[in-house]
């Protein structure tokens, strides 16, 4: 009897220990910064996800998409989008205007720029007492002489070099002397006055503005760079500068846990920014009106989970403790059904389907320089009819990707939506009309009698890359043609596409910054690799002529007339044969909306401008996360039965 | 014993030399450090902020000899002036430099990512042995029975599942159906922590028991069939007290050999379960390392791992060499 007592209080103990752990909350997030305001009313968390770290918070050093959806909420740039406006309209951002580019009497170029007096810098040890000082011109001063200086490694400084005085200069004496010397004079910036510079010009360059709205020309101060240097000082290690960030923006940089969770907290001194007071969508007038002209941010604070794989991101959306999500391959078939609509369950939950069209396009490169495709406008047009895009857009993309006829992606200046590519109507015959044109009937070789072989150089990648390719290998050989596959790392592609050593590959390119000039470089004899991604070797002197004249002008119709003559130049000749703009599709909870309208615009600091709804979110969440006990009770029973049974076995034949 | 301890390590001199000089062909000798720079710079990098990139990490120098007619040979430096020679002397100093992709440096990132590892694999370590060990007793208490052939298609069943179908099921029936566990997460605040440790370590256990059950049933069924059990049954022991205080012993002893090697890597984490459950452990670190092409990392991560396996290997044999008497330590 003793013994079979002390048996069962052993499995109650196991029991209850079970029942203690499945008791606990399954809330994954971090406890709010603060619990409430200082004068009782709620304190707001936004959570979203990450799929990995951002690099580096310097937002001189800093180029990817992650790095720079913080770097805009804790420093803040000179222009910044409309948020509320698809045409990638800029505003002032720390600027009071919009930059005038300025003639002066001595025929030199430069944009005069002019800062918001009354902008500080949080409060941060690294400046006397602690306390935030104001932003000045003399910031933006040192922010150019630190993108010159070749220790900060920023990666885009000389493409400014060809536009902006002074920096080859600066950049020269850095590498001859080994170090940047700050107190040199230094040409590219002038300070007119306290609030007051000038970007001294070597030529019109109207895409500067473009930069001025990234993080690469964000002011940074110098007491903040030199102060967190990564280095032990009075016994304490200082963080490095690219993980400690001092801005003038909405939030402030609260804690950073590499791999795992990145928080942050609102900057209650910031004002360069506020809510717009209309413009918005009609249906959100309710959802967005109290809002009108409120001071930013809305949300008192951010958390960022670092989530890398898919299924705990879907999970803890569907659970609620995610306020957003974007929907991948895996999980587009679990949220929409069939027609591609919102699952009827996740309509009833009041979620919301948000579409963007990037600013991207896939398309197929040939190689100028290839011997077979490069001199051959008719096998590269035979080649571009032939391929349906539709179907391939169907079979991996679930049919989302808007199918491309030109090179521009839609929304950029210069874009037109009425554009037929003569050589992207899929045809079969007519593109063996062209083959048999380009002097390889039924795609045999005349000169070997057999068919015309070319390779496709793809990066070796996931069953879906592997199954994409064979699907463009048998699209193509539909003309007779034999399309060889060649799977490359990473690397080796790079190198491939870098030294011309290809015949043709799939490209995609998404825009730097909203301007035509940024994909038509592309295909400027100038830009040939090494100097530039020229990676079609294209050559054509007219298109050059062409290119040179648009990317110095501003926006008008005389640019636009260039750009359809250099449209219908790549298009007669085939350059490349555009084939999706790639579209992401993201999901909304009921208590979220969408404030910013455009995708490429939201990564500029859209999170500024979130708002949502605390106590619908509270309700939503206390439903969705209710517990059920009784699988655990059935298998704790099971457990004692079957250790019961053996006990039983055992003791039989021991007696 | 010191001695044998000394020459194993003298050893183990070469295998260290043969790992650095493998490691350094895998990260420099495979690929070229001007792709190595395009990998991490923008896609769209000139030719000098490749450069810059290059020299400000001090990669700007030959491969393999610093002799003239090589690629970047710097006239008025040594020979050893090359890549191959630095590499090897950072090696050897455990200098691992900063990451290439978030410049962080690498032995902080270390230190950071060992615990929230060592969280997960050391309890579901001395877990899935306690459990492993229990459950094989159990088997071989009721051995021959039915039982036991369900107990021992019930490991089979076990070994066959991959870890990754392990994670979706629990991540998806505790975290999402159930609700018991938050499904992804991490938090190093004591109870706290319990909440997010308990689905990986579940899981990492469900993965080792039904090996390890069968593996230890074998041992401990050799140990109930030898004389010296006989002889205690015939002296009047009962079988219970035969089984835990003799078997089980004597079956631990053979355990404690074979899992020892394997404590030294709990360190460095599992690589794909800390990313589905979202521990910032080194498991997680080196995949987003390989994802990211972060070589310096990668480069760490190998030369750490082989290290730590060298030192699980030496450890296995001083337990041998302790526990067993026959074996001569000379």
């Amino acid at each position: 009897m003793g013994r079979r007592s002390r048996d069962l209080s052993l499995l109650l103990v196991l029991l209850s220990l079970l029942l203690g752990l499945a008791g606990c909350d399954n809330n994954p997030n971090a406890a709010p910064w603060q619990a409430k305001h200082a004068d009782g009313s709620p304190w707001v968390v936004s959570y979203r996800a990450f799929p990995e770290d951002p690099r580096t918070l310097d937002p001189q050093v800093a180029y990817d998409e992650l790095s720079h959806a913080i770097i805009y909420l804790v420093y803040d740039t000179f222009l910044t989008y409309n948020p509320l406006k698809t045409d990638y309209e800029l505003q002032p951002d720390l600027a009071s205007e919009l930059p005038v580019m300025e003639t002066q009497p001595d025929g030199s170029l430069d944009y005069l720029c002019k800062i918001k007096p009354g902008t500080y810098f949080i409060d941060d040890p690294c400046f006397p007492d602690g306390k935030g000082r104001e932003l000045t011109s003399a910031d933006f001063y040192y922010t150019w002489q630190r993108m010159a200086d070749p220790k900060t490694e920023c990666p885009i400084v000389s493409n400014f070099s060809d536009f902006v005085k002074g920096l080859d200069e600066s950049m020269a004496a850095a590498a001859k002397a080994g170090h940047f010397d700050y107190s040199a004079p230094f040409g590219a910036i002038t300070v007119v006055d306290r609030y007051t510079f000038r970007i001294n010009l070597k030529k019109p360059y109207p895409q500067l503005k473009y930069w001025l709205a990234f993080p690469f020309t964000t002011p940074v101060a110098r007491e903040a760079v030199d102060y967190y240097d990564g280095k032990e000082h009075d016994g304490v290690v200082r963080d490095r500068f690219r993980v400690h960030p001092v801005g003038t923006g909405a939030f402030k940089l609260a804690e950073f846990k590499s791999q795992h969770f990145i928080r942050l907290v609102r900057n209650d001194r910031y004002n360069s920014l506020k809510f717009p007071t209309g413009g918005w969508d009609p249906a959100q007038e309710k959802a967005l009106r109290p809002y009108a002209g409120h001071s930013l941010p809305i949300v008192d604070e951010i958390q960022y989970n670092i989530i890398r794989e898919i299924i705990p991101s879907w999970v803890l959306f569907k659970q609620g403790w995610l306020d957003a999500t974007t929907l991948t391959k895996d999980t587009f078939s679990a949220a929409m059904d069939a027609n591609h609509q919102l699952n009827p369950d996740y309509q009833k939950r009041g979620m919301k389907v948000v579409k963007n069209v990037e600013l991207m396009t896939w398309y197929f490169m040939f190689n100028m320089r290839d011997p077979v495709l490069g001199k051959n406008a008719k096998l590269r047009q035979a080649m571009s009819t032939v391929f349906d895009t539709q179907k391939e857009n169907e079979i991996f993309y679930n049919g989302l990707y808007v199918m491309a006829q030109q090179f521009l992606p839609p929304g950029l200046f210069g874009y037109d939506p009425n554009f037929v590519n003569p050589y992207r109507q899929t045809s079969v015959e007519k593109a063996k009309q062209l083959l048999a044109e380009a002097g390889y009937p039924n795609g045999i070789d005349p000169k070997t009698g057999r068919p015309l072989q070319i390779t496709l150089d793809v990066q070796a990648g996931s069953g879906t890359e592997r199954q994409a390719a064979e699907y463009e290998q048998s699209q193509f050989e539909q003309l007779g043609i034999r399309i060889k596959i060649q799977e490359n790392l990473f690397s080796a592609m790079l190198e491939k596409q870098l030294r011309g050593n290809f015949q043709f590959v799939l490209a995609g390119w998404s825009a730097d910054y909203p301007d035509p000039e940024n994909y038509f470089n592309l295909l400027y004899s100038k830009s040939i690799p090494p100097d530039g991604y020229n990676e079609s070797f294209y050559s054509n002197p007219e298109y050059d002529k062409l290119f040179e004249q648009m990317s110095t002008m501003e926006n008008s119709p005389q640019r636009l007339a260039i750009i359809q003559q250099m449209n219908q130049i790549i298009t007669d000749q085939c350059v490349i044969a555009p084939l999706y703009n790639q579209v992401t599709l993201g999901l909304l909870q009921p208590w979220t909306q969408r404030v910013v309208v455009n995708g490429y615009v939201s990564l500029f600091g859209g999170p500024r401008y979130s708002v949502l709804n605390d106590e619908l979110r509270n309700q939503e969440r206390a439903k969705l996360n209710a517990k059920n006990y009784w699988p655990l009770i059935i298998g704790g029973i099971l457990l004692a039965i079957v250790v019961g049974v053996g006990i039983r076995i055992g003791r039989k034949r021991d007696a | 014993m010191l001695n044998y301890v000394i020459r194993r390590l003298f050893y183990m001199v070469p295998i260290i030399f043969c790992v650095m000089v493998i490691t350094f062909f895998l990260f420099f000798g495979l690929v070229n450090v001007e792709t190595m720079a395009r990998t991490q710079l923008p896609p769209r990098a000139s030719q000098a902020a490749i450069e810059n990139w290059l020299h400000q990490r001090h990669y700007d120098k030959p491969l393999y000899l610093n002799m003239p007619g090589v690629q970047r040979y710097q006239a008025g430096q040594p020979f050893y002036d090359s890549l191959f020679f630095a590499n090897i002397y950072d090696l050897a100093t455990f200098n691992f430099g900063d990451s290439l992709a978030t410049n962080r440096h690498i032995v902080t990132m270390f230190k950071e990512g060992a615990i929230p590892s060592l969280l997960v694999t050391a309890p579901a370590f001395f877990l899935s042995l306690v459990l492993a060990v229990s459950f094989s007793l159990f088997l071989v208490y009721v051995r021959a029975s039915k039982l036991d052939a369900v107990g021992t298609i019930f490991c089979v069943m076990l070994m066959s599942i991959p870890v990754i179908v392990y994670v979706i099921i629990c991540q998806w029936v505790l975290g999402n159906l159930l609700r018991y566990f938050p499904a992804y997460g991490f938090s190093l605040h004591g109870f706290d922590a319990a909440r997010f440790l308990a689905l990986p370590i579940a899981v990492l256990i469900l993965n080792e028991l039904g090996s390890d059950t069968r593996l230890y049933r074998a041992i401990f069924l050799e140990e109930v069939r030898a004389d010296y059990v006989r002889t205690a049954s015939a002296k009047g022991l009962s079988p219970q007290v035969a089984l835990f205080k003799h078997v089980l012993k004597n079956g631990m002893i053979n355990i404690i050999t074979l899992t020892v090697a394997a404590l030294p890597t709990l360190i460095l984490g599992t690589l794909v379960l800390e990313d589905f459950f979202g521990i910032p452990g080194l498991g997680s670190l080196s995949l987003t390392s390989i994802r990211t092409t972060d070589y310096t990392v990668v480069r760490a991560v190998t030369y750490a791992g082989s290290l730590l396996y060298l030192l699980g290997l030496l450890l296995t044999d001083i337990c041998y060499a302790l526990v067993d008497p026959r074996i001569k330590l000379k």
